[in-house]
């Protein structure tokens, strides 16, 4: 029986929820009160959200109790607050107590409840946003353009008994801009904006907060438009700016006009124009061509210097009137006055001819090395000593080099010379002929460094070598101009020592230059000549149409050399013998170094040369003696 | 010579002078005097000190928000303290408006003594709150320190309020009415969830009577002061 009766009323309960279920009707889903706030701390205002209405009218009763009593009541207004709402008014507002509220979902099928919610009117304050706001442009005589932005509390709100303490937050932006700019405003109700873009469309916005409150709403956008003329600036402060820049212009200009010049210089310094030593302008000047050009023994006009200085230099190795080749080390170039001393008016002494770029020539198309090696030579002639004699040098460059160029002090009076053109990398310590060749040999691997060597001599090198010649150099430049060299010119010194190593002195890489030109006395003007990779052996380069003076006819004055056309390669084989045997020979005869050998120049450094050739001096020498 | 002495001492008895009139100045601006309720010279002072009270009393209320809220955090979370803190202030039993019609309603002196009755009521608890919280295990150090302060502004604010009625209600011996806080063994109790509950109580009313007292404070401060018109 008694399960009968369990079972049926199970049954009976299944069918009505079944019944129901296929009705979809439900009791309704329990509420929320998910809001409540007090816009003026005196009313407020509760909201909840319903649950499922299970598909039948549902009433939503809200009922609260408040602290310190006992009794529930009901709200008050269902209505003033909107839809699901109950909206409490100063009666029913008791502030620094809780309220605990409820709302209750009723329908056909049952009800439901929502959690209660404590509720505090203290601190939920939340005021509606400020009203009336009015901006307006302001332009007064006596000061800067402003806008003047004014609102007013909201109404609710009561401010003047000291209820509530608002404080107000403005913000505004160009119409187009994309960033507000919000500047906090206190407890005033106005405020003055002073930096604004003329001609821009400006909207305006302002929120207040309670004293213990949360902010308000923006209230809604006020706009003004900025004219196009609303200057931000006195025009006193441009005048005063006018008249400030002009006094500036004018005194710059004054200053530019005095020291103008001055200026410039120290600006952008001139640019040092090739110095030709020996090369005297004052005569120039003059008009004394004719004397000019003897004394630089120049065919022609206007001068080459280039090859000039470093022809002359090379070739004057006059030592027995003490004549310093070029005593001053410093780094000017010699000064006239050194010049001409040196100069002959004969002039055989084979101060090259001018017109023979020789091997200064710029034509070089080795790979210039790069600046160190540039400048070693001025780096070079800056250490050395100008104390010079021209028989000197022969010892202090052979022991210094000694490690590096073991057979330099080889050659004459003449090797001692030019210490600096040597290459360090060359084992061969020929004559700075020799071994201005060798450098343009090894600048075939390494830029040219023959050529820049010379390009270097050419310009304001040339009193550098001078003061080689006197064989200044001394072991610090030597070592330097060693070092630096060796450095770049491992790879032709590579190269190049198998040559050098061969203990013939035919080993030795004579380098032919071509004679330039011959002057009317004989005297020749030398050029590098340019020979093809494997020069030493060939030495055949030469062009067939260029004569070569290898042979030496005569001497005249004492520091002539005559050369006559003569079979290269024959000739210069047993000079260069000689040449090497005869070391102590070297600083007895120095004048008659007068030649300038020059080393022919690699092939690759396409010197310009005449199709003479250079005869190394120490093969004069030795053939003289 | 004898010149010469006694310009000097003249010198220095103008220093002296110079020195004690200084010191007068500087003392006469330090303290203002005490003037009688409904003398206008003394309007100044009066709004000076209500300046300075409303001041206190807002900066004391921020502070114990802020407690509140830390130890909210903190604490009290899940534990529903907030359905047990339902009329357990101790300063209920002061009789205090309860909203702005009851409080215009309050004439100012009474409204005053109900103010001073409140902070008199809170000298003992905060001293021992902040004894207890000290006490407590991992004592957290914002709500330690604010507790700390507002203790010590309490004590400021009451001087001041002793000056203020001073001046507005001269001369009435008032009898110093306040609430005596029972709280203590709650604070000190052993079991951590009645402790807590106890401390979170104590915050809550602490909260809540810090705004009353500020509106209080602001609201007699536009009635005296601006004439209601703030």
């Amino acid at each position: 029986m008694k399960e009968n009766a369990a079972s049926t009323v199970v049954f009976i309960l299944l069918l009505f929820l079944n019944t129901n279920l296929l009705n979809g009707q439900s009791p309704p889903g329990k509420p929320e009160i998910f809001k409540c706030r007090s816009p003026e701390k005196e009313t407020f205002t509760c909201w909840w959200k319903p649950g499922a209405d299970g598909r039948l009218p549902t009433n939503y009763t809200l009922t609260y109790r408040k602290e310190g009593e006992t009794f529930t009541h009901e709200c008050p207004d269902y209505k003033t607050g909107g839809p699901n709402s109950c909206y409490f008014n100063k009666k029913h507002t008791s502030i620094w107590t809780i309220y605990i509220i409820t709302v209750n979902a009723t329908n056909q099928m049952g009800s439901s409840s929502s959690d209660p919610r404590y509720v505090d009117v203290t601190y939920i304050v939340e005021p509606d946003p400020p009203v009336n706001l009015t901006l307006e442009l302001k332009q007064p005589e006596d000061s800067k353009p402003y806008l003047w932005i004014k609102w007013f509390p909201p109404t609710l709100v009561d401010v003047r008994s000291g209820w509530l303490t608002l404080q107000y937050e403005i913000r505004l932006k160009p119409e187009k801009a994309a960033e507000w700019e919000t500047h906090f405003a206190g407890q005033q109700t106005q405020f003055k904006i002073l930096s604004l873009y003329p001609g821009q469309k400006y909207l305006v916005q302002v929120h207040c907060k309670p004293d213990h409150g949360f902010w308000s709403e923006w209230s809604p956008e006020s706009s003004i438009q900025i004219p196009n003329d609303f200057s931000m600036k006195d025009a006193t402060v441009w005048i005063f700016v006018a008249v400030l820049s002009a006094v500036i212009c004018l005194i710059m200009v004054w200053a530019v006009a005095l020291k103008g010049y001055s200026m410039v210089t120290c600006i952008l310094p001139p640019v040092p124009g090739p110095k030709i030593k020996g090369f005297d302008t004052h005569l120039l000047e003059k008009g004394k061509s004719e004397e000019l050009l003897s004394a630089l023994g120049c065919q022609d006009f206007p001068p080459t210097s280039d090859c000039e200085d470093l022809l002359v230099e090379f070739l004057e190795v006059d030592d027995s009137e003490g004549q310093q080749l070029m005593p001053a080390h410093s780094k000017e170039h010699p000064g006239q006055g050194v010049r001409p001393t040196h100069l002959d008016p004969d002039s055989d002494s084979g101060r090259g001819s001018c017109d023979s770029p020789s091997l200064l020539s710029e034509k070089c198309d080795e790979p210039r090395a790069n600046p160190s090696k540039f400048h070693t030579p001025e780096g070079l002639e800056k250490a050395e000593k100008p104390e010079t004699n021209v028989t000197q040098p022969q010892d202090p460059q052979s022991t210094s080099v000694e490690g590096k160029i073991p057979s330099f002090h080889a050659s004459g009076s003449q090797s001692s010379t030019w210490p600096l053109l040597q290459p360090p990398s060359l084992p061969y310590p020929r004559s700075s002929y020799h071994s201005v060749a060798d450098v343009c040999k090894l600048g075939l691997g390494t830029a040219g460094a023959a050529s820049a060597l010379l390009d270097e001599t050419d310009t304001h090198a040339l009193k550098p070598s001078q003061t080689i010649e006197t064989g200044g150099e001394g072991k610090a430049a030597e070592h330097r101009e060693s070092e630096s060299f060796r450095s770049k010119t491992d790879r032709d010194a590579a190269r190049l020592l198998p040559q050098d190593k061969s203990p013939s002195i035919s080993a030795r890489p004579l380098e032919y230059v071509e004679i330039h030109k011959v002057s009317k006395d004989g005297a020749l003007a030398l050029l590098a000549k340019p020979n093809e990779n494997s020069g030493w052996a060939e030495r055949t380069s030469t062009p067939e149409s260029s004569k070569e003076y290898s042979k030496v006819s005569r001497v005249m004055d004492n520091n002539i050399l005559v050369l006559v056309q003569a079979r290269r390669a024959r000739d210069l084989a047993p000079l260069e013998e000689p040449a090497k045997e005869a070391p102590p020979s070297v600083p007895q005869n120095p004048a008659e170094v007068d030649l300038a050998s020059f080393p022919a120049a690699p092939s690759n450094c396409r010197l310009q040369l005449g199709g003479l050739d250079y005869l190394h001096p120490t093969g004069f020498m030795h053939s003289f003696q | 010579m004898d010149s010469k002495g006694s310009s000097q001492k003249a010198g220095s008895l103008l220093l002296l002078l110079l020195l004690v009139s200084n010191l007068l100045l500087c003392k006469s601006v330090a303290s203002l005097p005490i003037c009688p309720s409904g003398a206008v010279n003394c309007q100044v002072s009066l709004r000076d000190l209500f300046d300075r009270a409303v001041i206190l009393s807002h900066y004391i209320h921020n502070l114990s928000s802020e407690m509140f809220n830390e130890f909210d955090k903190r604490y009290a979370q899940g534990r529903g303290f907030i359905t047990k803190a339902i009329n357990s202030c101790h300063t209920s039993s002061l009789s205090t408006p309860e909203d702005k019609e009851q409080a215009q309603q309050v004439h100012h002196e009474v409204l005053l003594s109900m103010i001073l009755g409140v902070l008199r009521s809170w000298n003992d608890p905060l001293y021992h709150l902040v004894t207890e919280v000290r006490g407590m295990q991992e004592a957290p150090d914002a709500i330690l320190s604010r507790a700390i302060e507002i203790e010590e502004q309490n004590k400021r604010l009451l001087e001041g309020m002793e000056k203020i009625v001073g001046q507005v209600h001269p001369g009435v011996k008032e009898n110093e009415v306040y609430s005596v806080w029972s709280g203590l063994p709650s604070l000190q109790m052993a079991d951590e969830d009645t402790r807590l509950f106890a401390f979170y109580n104590l915050l809550h009313c602490l909260r809540r009577d810090s705004h009353k007292i500020d509106s209080y404070l602001k609201l007699l401060k536009c009635r005296i002061i601006y004439d209601s018109n703030c």
